[in-house]
């Protein structure tokens, strides 16, 4: 028998589709501290908060197409919470001027026995990676500003390897299809961060080599 | 009290005239004072109240309303249309200690009683005393210094005050410049780390499990032989059914030798993707 055809059509039915709009860039480790003191002083006032995450992404090879990709994220700081599973759809290709990238978005959140529950669907662990950082959050704005770790043994987060000498800096917003306003004020809040940083909207398919 | 204007040569027409402008200038004038008025009176109100949400900048607003306000009364005072004030002169009728209804109304409450206590105050024509003299202190000093060097100080804030405007007013592209080349000494960000980052958040540029052949850190301690669970999204692998060398051999193997011999060359061997014709339950 044929395994079922693996769409990538977004998910719907249930709940309200979720988009998230993402704009993206980098800072280097010498300018960490005056991003994260202007970010402390535009973002709401709260303790600035900080976290470790263990973030394995999974595949799941269909007879044909592009593989249906979820990512399975453990936080290695509160190893007790949840595990968090989030599917993250094809950017929209609206119109050029759209500023942010919005793709569909599913997020939930899964017991310790997630990995090999995916295992046993048939999903294969691609690769996994570790991100600590900081996070702060602006109304429904939330920007991440993360440092990427390569694990070198699979498993072993405590032997990791840094990616880059940049940290990742990620302004995003989780909200239903169609509100165009949101990506105008994350334009305007990115405004504010340059020329730290230049936050913009990075089409992942054109990384591909 | 009357307003009796200094007596000159002029016709009763003139008079006239002149009487009427200066009606009209001090109706305006009035007008003017009480918009100064309302707006100090409005800013007062919001330093003592509401300091703890008032911004800096709504702050200097105030004062430029207060400044332009008072530009327009200099204006007014020097249009020609306006007679000179300097010439009429303010003689008190009646003075009574008695409390006054109608002034108290003009004058909202501030000046209740038209006495002797309040006329040297409010219809003082001379400088203070104090001020009067600084005044006769600074004259003093000016006569003493004598003419040349006193022109010699002219020139010299002339100078100064010139060469401030001179850069304030110039174009703001030479100012641009200077702090875009200052900016660009040190640079806080690197595209290229942008890409890779994303590339790596994205779909896993740089992290796959099996070592990529880029220009990645060396030296760190090396993964044994991989053999994947399928193929992974980095490398393509052309289609189920026919098993084939994967790619992850061949790359890997140059890099693990350079290692200083920890773990064993044995990268070179037939690995087979284990999809396709492997599958269990194909047809």
């Amino acid at each position: 028998m044929e395994a079922p055809p693996v769409t990538v059509m977004p998910v719907t039915g249930g709940t309200i589709n979720m988009m998230e709009y993402l704009l993206q860039g980098s800072v280097l480790d010498q300018a960490l501290e005056s991003l994260l003191h202007r970010l402390r002083g535009l973002c709401d006032n709260m303790e600035p908060e900080t976290f470790t995450d263990h973030e394995l992404v999974y595949l799941l090879k269909g007879q044909q197409g592009n593989p249906f990709i979820l990512r399975a994220r453990r936080s290695l700081s509160h190893p007790k919470s949840p595990w968090h599973l989030r599917y993250l759809g094809q950017p929209e290709v609206g119109d050029k001027s759209r500023h942010a990238l919005v793709r569909n978005c599913v997020d939930v959140a899964a017991s310790h026995s997630l990995p090999e529950f995916l295992n046993e669907m048939g999903f294969r662990m691609d690769h996994e990676f570790v991100a600590n950082g900081h996070i702060f959050r602006k109304g429904a704005m939330k920007v991440v500003v993360s440092k990427l770790s390569r694990i070198l043994v699979p498993g072993n987060t405590e032997n990791t390897e840094r990616l880059s000498l940049s940290y990742l800096v990620e302004l995003s917003v989780s909200a239903p299809a169609g509100q165009d306003t949101v990506s105008e004020d994350m334009r305007s809040f990115a405004e504010q961060l340059k020329p730290l940083v230049h936050l913009e909207k990075i089409d992942p398919s054109k990384q591909r080599h | 009290m009357i307003l009796s204007s200094s007596p000159s040569a002029c016709s009763p027409a003139m008079q006239q005239r002149e009487e009427k402008q200066l009606e009209a200038a001090t109706e305006s004038l009035i007008s003017r004072v009480a918009h100064v008025k309302n707006a100090l009176h409005s800013f007062i109100y919001k330093l003592e109240n509401e300091y703890e949400r008032l911004t800096w900048p709504s702050v200097l607003d105030n004062f430029a309303l207060l400044s332009g306000q008072l530009n327009t009364i200099n204006k007014l005072l020097k249009n020609e249309k306006t007679p000179s004030f300097r010439n009429q002169v303010i003689i008190p009728l009646l003075l009574s200690p008695d409390r006054d209804e109608d002034l108290a109304k003009l004058t909202e409450q501030r000046v209740p009683v038209f006495s002797h206590e309040i006329v040297p105050d409010y219809l003082r024509t001379k400088p203070d005393p104090e001020v009067e003299e600084q005044e006769k202190q600074l004259s003093v000093e000016s006569a003493r210094i004598g003419p040349e060097v006193a022109q010699k100080q002219i020139q010299a804030l002339n100078k100064l005050c010139s060469n401030l405007l001179e850069k304030l007013n110039n174009p703001r592209d030479d100012r641009d410049s200077e702090s875009a080349s200052m900016r660009q000494n040190k640079p806080s960000f690197n595209p290229a780390d942008t890409n890779a980052l994303v590339g790596a958040v994205a779909f896993g540029k740089g992290l796959s499990k099996c070592r990529p052949p880029g220009p990645v850190a060396p030296g760190h301690p090396g993964q044994g032989p991989m053999m994947g669970g399928g193929p992974t999204l980095q490398q393509v692998t052309i289609g189920g059914g026919s098993g084939q060398q994967s790619a992850m051999g061949g790359p890997g193997a140059p890099q693990q030798q350079g290692q200083p011999g920890k773990m064993p060359s044995s990268i070179k061997t037939n690995i087979k993707s284990a999809s396709g014709s492997m599958h269990p339950y194909n047809r």
